[in-house]
């Protein structure tokens, strides 16, 4: 079953087209990431799938249920949204907070303890429930209103930008609970800049530019359809470059020459390898390190727009 | 229903915890009230008198006493001249009063006597002071005619044969009267009816020393501060927050998140209000008309006063200019709404503006209850005002709030 089906979604404002025509469909149990740089609509695009916007036109279906003119009550019983700010009332305590947010989907008392409990088992929070939210860390508010997001068993988690401001490890950590959420039945769309999170992270991927979606797809599709081809780098010593680079060219690959490797182009790196050591060994050229490097989302972005995703943001 | 309970219980709890709301809805009103209090209160003490009494003679001696108890001067006894002045020149005392040597053997003697008056240099001061104890001299003068008068009526036969005829002692009497006070000026009470001297007890006839008027004061102060303050903040605070956004993804619908902050907005003001008048019975105990009457007043006005914080969050471009908008306005309402003195005291253009403004009808209305101690006969048109603007008010910041709650 499908979780959301997005057709000719377009919002305008002030005759700037900050989407324009886009259209997905995500699957039910899919971790779906919307990626690129700041400007791109992902924000936008996830406020109108949660109901905070109105799109100019296009159609959203949630759970088969139109989003748009339809009864936004129902489904946003089904859905949970975490947006970037961190939407936490500062006077209130962590406990407070959650409570709160509870008690807007109707829960009554004891189903929210043995929630928040399993919850507790994900993501530790226990020792920041009974803090005021504002003494709180941008990291720890983060893992309150991610928990605040999902107290009510969302069937459609949205994440904008869940892992923005944290460190590495907390990063990971936190893919650990969007797998585990995605193990009890929930849909997860995120939306990230972090091209190895996206990656990772999720089972297809949307590449936004501009309000536009320029691919779509598995990361590992889209790598091989519009990535570069993997690249193999040869460190030798110094003074054996030339002859390591006649070597290889000697036995029919193009070599480009870099100040301290020489770099080969190939889509089987990992077969190629032993040849090459063997080749070159053989004419007495041994390699110190060969280090081979896949594609990425990056080059991806790079190869579809024309620009790096990095520098755009 | 549960949503918008919930909405209040959780607004409440942030509004104990802003001290800014705090500040504006309980400790401000509590600040004015002591302020007030103390510039106007019955038993305070405003001007400080050096006292230079040179004379020993039993009428000086009266005259002390009498000055000493009205309760607007406090007397500070001195041997001399120099050390009263320097005492003023300090800035410790107001003036210097002198009764110079002989002013009771002069009294007594049917001489005019003399004191002397030094004020402070501070125009206000000195304006005050001297006004004060003029009056004060005034009425010391007519208790003094009056014994004097009476002293002289024991001793006076029961006819006096003249050329013009015969005059009765009754006659006599009253013509002396005349020839001392040939005009009593009376000052009459609409509220009761009552006749009351000019002279006689000032709390009884001062706008101030209404005594019912504090009640309606802090009522007041609970209506523009409280309800402006909190129902603005109660929007506003959303919206700085980012948290309406967490309330629209929920299935709550946008009139429940309006109830909610009325409700909240209710418990704020009147929790405010049961603690300030409750503060200003025990701290003043002012004497007022309590009536049942004044319940549906303070609804309607509590009603007028969210509904102005409503739409100031809802019309200001950011939270920040909303909190800051209901603060203007409530503190440039206090002063045209009838806290300090009557609306008839403004001047042409703000008295308009203040007829109308909401609070101005609470004011009168209560004031009406409270301290005249009239029925709804006498103020059903401030109370129908009142309701008709607090349906305005609210029903316009209802039809604006579906505009504030989405987001653009």
């Amino acid at each position: 079953m499908l979780a959301l089906e997005v057709d000719s979604l377009t919002k305008i404002y002030d005759s700037s087209k900050v989407l324009d025509s886009v259209s997905f469909k995500v699957n039910e149990g899919e971790i779906f990431g919307l990626l690129g740089p700041n400007g791109a609509g992902k924000t936008t695009l996830m406020e109108i799938l949660s109901g905070i916007r109105d799109p100019t036109s296009g159609a959203v279906k949630i759970f088969d249920m139109n989003a748009i003119k339809g009864n936004r009550k129902e489904i946003n019983k089904l859905i949970g949204f975490n947006p970037q700010e961190t939407m936490l009332y500062d006077d209130l305590t962590g406990m407070e907070n959650l409570e709160f947010i509870a008690s807007l989907y109707h829960m009554d008392r004891s189903t929210f303890k043995s929630r928040l409990e399993d919850l507790m088992s994900l993501i530790d929070v226990k020792n920041l429930l009974k803090k005021r939210v504002g003494k709180l860390s941008g990291g720890q508010k983060r893992r309150i209103s991610i928990i605040a997001s999902i107290i009510h068993s969302p069937k459609l988690l949205i994440l904008d930008e869940p892992t923005v401001g944290l460190d590495p490890d907390a990063r990971r950590d936190f893919w650990k609970v969007i797998w585990k959420l995605r193990d009890r039945g929930s849909t997860i769309i995120l939306s990230t800049h972090y091209m190895e999170e996206a990656d990772e992270l999720c089972d297809r991927v949307a590449i936004m530019e501009s309000g536009r979606i320029v691919a779509i797809g598995k990361p590992e599709d889209l790598k091989r359809k519009y990535g570069d081809k993997s690249k193999i780098f040869i460190y030798t010593k110094l003074k054996l470059l030339d002859d390591a680079d006649l070597t290889l060219r000697g036995i029919g690959y193009k070599t480009t020459r870099m100040a301290d490797s020489l770099v080969i182009e190939e889509d089987s790196p990992s077969e190629l390898v032993p040849y090459l050591i063997s080749e070159m060994s053989r004419k007495g050229v041994q390699p110190e390190r060969i280090e081979i490097r896949n594609p990425t989302l990056e080059d991806v972005f790079l190869n579809l727009t024309g620009k790096p995703l990095v520098e755009v943001i | 229903m549960n949503a918008p309970i919930q909405m209040a219980k959780k607004d409440l709890l942030s509004f104990f915890r802003s001290k800014s709301t705090i500040f504006w809805t309980l400790a401000f009103p509590l600040m004015m009230m002591l302020l007030f209090s103390s510039m106007f209160g019955g038993s305070s003490v405003m001007f400080k008198v050096a006292l230079v009494n040179e004379d020993s003679g039993i009428m000086s001696s009266v005259f002390v006493k009498a000055l000493n108890s009205t309760n607007v001067t406090s007397l500070v006894p001195f041997s001399n001249i120099k050390e009263a002045k320097n005492y003023v020149m300090n800035g410790r005392g107001s003036a210097v009063l002198v009764i110079p040597k002989g002013f009771s053997n002069n009294l007594t003697s049917g001489l005019a006597a003399t004191i002397y008056f030094y004020s402070s240099e501070d125009p206000q001061v000195k304006m005050a002071i001297t006004s004060m104890i003029k009056g004060f001299v005034d009425a010391f003068l007519e208790e003094y005619r009056e014994r004097m008068f009476s002293i002289m009526i024991q001793h006076m036969p029961s006819e006096v044969k003249t050329e013009a005829g015969i005059f009765t002692k009754e006659q006599i009497v009253n013509f002396m009267r005349m020839l001392i006070k040939p005009i009593d000026v009376r000052a009459v009470s609409l509220a009761k009816s009552s006749v009351t001297s000019k002279t006689a007890n000032y709390r009884k006839t001062s706008y101030w020393k209404a005594e019912g008027h504090w009640v309606t004061m802090m009522l007041a102060y609970s209506l523009i501060f409280s309800g402006m303050v909190s129902s603005a903040a109660f929007l506003s605070d959303e919206k700085l927050w980012e948290t309406v956004k967490r309330i629209l993804v929920s299935p709550v619908s946008r009139w429940s998140i309006l109830i909610g902050k009325l409700l909240g907005s209710l418990a704020v003001v009147t929790i405010s209000q049961i603690i300030l008048v409750a503060l200003t019975i025990l701290w003043l105990r002012p004497q007022v008309n309590w009536s049942i009457l004044s319940i549906p007043i303070i609804i309607a006005g509590d009603l007028a006063s969210i509904g102005i914080g409503f739409l100031v969050a809802e019309l200001s471009p950011n939270p920040k200019a909303a909190n800051e908008g209901v603060i203007t306005i409530g503190v440039m309402i206090q002063f045209i709404s009838g806290l300090y003195f009557p609306v008839s005291f403004l001047p042409g253009m703000l008295r308009v503006i203040a007829e109308a403004v909401p609070f101005t009808w609470a004011v009168r209305a209560l004031d009406g209850l409270l301290v005249f101690g009239r029925g709804l006969e006498a103020v059903w048109t401030p109370v129908l005002y009142l309701i008709v603007t607090a349906i305005v008010l609210t029903s316009l910041s209802v039809a604006l709030f579906p505009k504030w709650a989405r987001i653009e």
